[in-house]
């Protein structure tokens, strides 16, 4: 019964049902302009509420989120213009249905099929996260450094152009986080005797100019492309389509959930597989896949939804995010006082109720958001670049100084947003530099509990890896993740193929 | 690894200063706390920039693999850091250089102004009225609803 009201809390309170109901709408337009990402958005929203209730704070944050991964399938059908990584997959099919002038459908489809994906990731949140969280109180500091290592290594590898330079961008991202006084000791870190530094660089600051104005300065390369019209009729999808595809959407809304609960993926790798698993399991589709096959379209669309539930389960219950938003969604935890982790659902389970609900609320909004205002969205999403470019500078400036009214940290911003876009340019990604600034003291400070309770003895401390049910497994784990990006593990597998080759003749 | 691609422009000399970056943070986390102990606080930092170090050796080695671009400097100007790129850098700059001292309003209304003619170019009047309509709402949305302090400049000191 006290769940129960937790769980509907923001559904009775006006402000929160208001502000629930502006993130979506808010989230939508972000997620479908191109150029605007949610992470952006989400990073600047923290700086921006850091002193609102935490409640208040979360409605937003989760209302941009939600509306946020189903609005970039939006642009992806009628532009041909994914706006967000997690829509990629759905411009493959989507657009050639927009091209056949069955853009209402597609969007109207979409929507009803991202509606439900989010329910089912909502769902298993709300089941698994309770036993997740029991069952993470064993971790120990060890485990958690393994999460942490796990979590950017995940990052960097799937969503880089090379293994090398993820890794490169995670390590960096834990760097930029020690910077400051070490929390343990007080000793300076990188701070070289200036004051400004000792504080440490806010990683607000870092996430802003990261993704805001690095994707600005790589935005104004693209700032002639042409601007496309799509005529839209049918909106409300016919039933008989959702009852048909109930089992794609089904089994794509658990792809959805698994991946975004693994630490390090989200959204989008979420969509890519279940698209790819869509074309391989359906035998005979009316249209071929890539000519607009309803299926699809709805399978990644269902499945980068259902990973917004899965990808809250690892960061409530274990303090590691799931993708590059759940990375600032958890910041913004951290700046209202909470600790993510087991103890989160034990300490604070109000809290905990309040997400869930208030995820479900915001899908709720999604549908009907989803459903209405399409013709006066395909004017605003027209804005042009030359001018959303200056304002995501300034909405960026202003984000960055809100957070301790601080020019300095403008100056950060703008010098991450140099060295950032410069990486993207060379085919770095930013996701892992973001999740090892945050990931960075927790690892650190696990490491070195680890190490102090292995008496400084480094034998011993590897020898705990190793001697703990727990560590062992996500030890292997880890080795496994790195072992797959040698060349040794290309070699087996040739090895293994031919083998398999062989006694197949 | 993909072999495919011949480098972007300046990509070479980027992954070198990379790598030198990496070693020089390297030398500064030994300088925290030295090899004096495991649990230390600069144990950590070394490791992290020891793996910036390997990847960027390991990046570098892809890197040199790969074709040459061949278009030397006026190629890297003209695919990596071109005017248009080099202009706004510049803009954007000057505006967070300029907001302590004339205000986030009027720096913002001037930055909008300028930027939004330099890469638009259409009627100075509809931009003029573009950025005064966008800051209008910028200002509303975040000052009076939000309550977020914005920077005051020591020019025209309480007024914005």
């Amino acid at each position: 019964m006290e769940i129960l009201g937790f769980l509907t809390l923001s559904w009775f309170d006006p402000s929160l049902l208001f502000l629930t109901a502006a993130g979506t709408m808010a989230g939508i337009y972000v997620g479908a302009i191109p150029g605007l990402s949610v992470t952006m958005a989400a990073s600047i929203l923290i700086s921006f509420t850091f002193k609102w209730d935490v409640n208040e704070a979360l409605a937003l944050i989760a209302g941009v989120y939600m509306g946020g991964v189903y609005g970039g399938s939006r642009t992806a059908i009628l532009l041909n213009i994914p706006g967000a990584p997690s829509a990629i997959a759905t411009a493959i099919d989507g657009y050639p249905m927009a091209k056949r002038g069955e853009a209402g459908e597609a969007i109207g489809l979409t929507t009803v099929m991202s509606v439900f994906g989010g329910f089912v990731g909502i769902l298993a949140l709300a089941l698994f996260a309770p036993f997740i969280s029991k069952f993470a109180i064993m971790f120990t500091s060890r485990d958690y450094l393994l999460l942490g290592m796990i979590g950017i290594l995940l990052v960097g590898t799937l969503s880089g152009e090379s293994f090398a330079k993820g890794a490169f961008a995670g390590a960096l991202g834990v760097l930029i986080g020690m910077v400051g006084l070490d929390p343990m000791t007080a000793e300076g870190r990188f701070t070289f005797g200036t004051i400004t530094l000792m504080g440490g660089i806010p990683y607000v600051v870092a996430m802003i100019g990261f993704f805001g104005v690095a994707e600005a300065f790589v935005q104004i390369h693209s700032l002639d492309l042409p601007v496309i019209r799509q005529k839209i009729d049918r909106i409300i999808p016919h039933f008989s389509d959702v009852k048909r595809y109930f089992w794609l959407a089904l089994r794509a809304s658990g792809i959805g959930t698994i991946i975004g609960a693994l630490p390090g993926t989200g959204g989008d790798i979420a969509a890519l597989l279940a698209y790819d698993d869509a074309k391989r399991t359906t035998k005979d589709p009316d249209v071929p896949f890539g000519q607009g096959a309803k299926e699809g379209l709805i399978a990644p669309e269902v499945a980068n939804n259902a990973a917004v539930g899965g990808a809250f389960v690892p960061m409530l219950t274990l303090g590691i995010p799931g993708d590059a938003v759940t990375a600032v969604i958890i910041g913004a935890l951290y700046i209202h006082g909470l600790k993510p982790g087991p103890l989160l659902l034990v300490e604070t389970p109000h809290l905990f109720w309040f997400i869930v609900g208030n995820l479900a609320l915001a899908n709720i909004f999604l549908l009907i958001f989803g459903l209405t205002g399409i013709k006066v969205f395909t004017k605003i999403v027209e804005c042009p670049k030359a001018i959303l470019i200056p304002l995501i500078i300034i909405l960026s400036s202003v984000g960055a100084y809100a957070i301790q009214n601080n020019p300095v940290d403008i100056y950060w911003m703008l010098l991450f947003g140099v060295i950032g876009y410069f990486l993207k340019t060379y085919g770095f990604q930013v996701g892992p530099i973001i999740l090892g600034v945050i990931l960075g003291p927790m690892m650190d400070s696990n490491y070195r509990r680890a190490m102090i309770g292995a008496r400084g003895d480094i034998g011993t401390f590897l020898w705990d890896f190793a001697s703990h049910p727990i560590s062992l497994v996500l030890s292997i784990a880890f080795l496994l993740m790195l072992l797959s990006q040698t060349p040794v593990w290309a070699a087996l597998k040739s090895l293994v193929s031919r083998e398999t080759n062989l006694s197949d003749q | 690894m993909p072999h495919d691609r011949s480098r972007r422009p300046g990509e070479l000399v980027f992954v070198i200063l990379l790598l030198l970056a990496s070693l020089w943070l390297f030398w500064q986390s030994v300088l925290i706390s030295g090899f004096s102990g495991l649990s230390t606080p600069g144990v950590f930092p070394m490791l992290a920039s020891g793996v910036m170090v390997i990847s960027a050796l390991w990046i570098l080695r892809d890197t040199a693999k790969r074709a040459p671009d061949g278009g030397g400097i006026s190629r890297f100007v003209e695919q990596i850091t071109p005017l248009r790129q080099v202009v706004m850098l510049g803009l954007v700059a000057l505006y967070v250089a300029l907001m302590p001292w004339l205000g986030f309003v009027v720096a913002s209304g001037v930055f909008l102004i300028a930027t939004i003619s330099f890469l638009w170019r259409r009627n100075f009047f509809l931009t003029v009225g573009i950025s005064a309509l966008a800051l209008g709402v910028i200002y509303l949305i975040f000052r009076v609803a939000f309550q977020v302090v914005l920077p005051r400049g020591t020019l025209l000191q309480g007024l914005f």
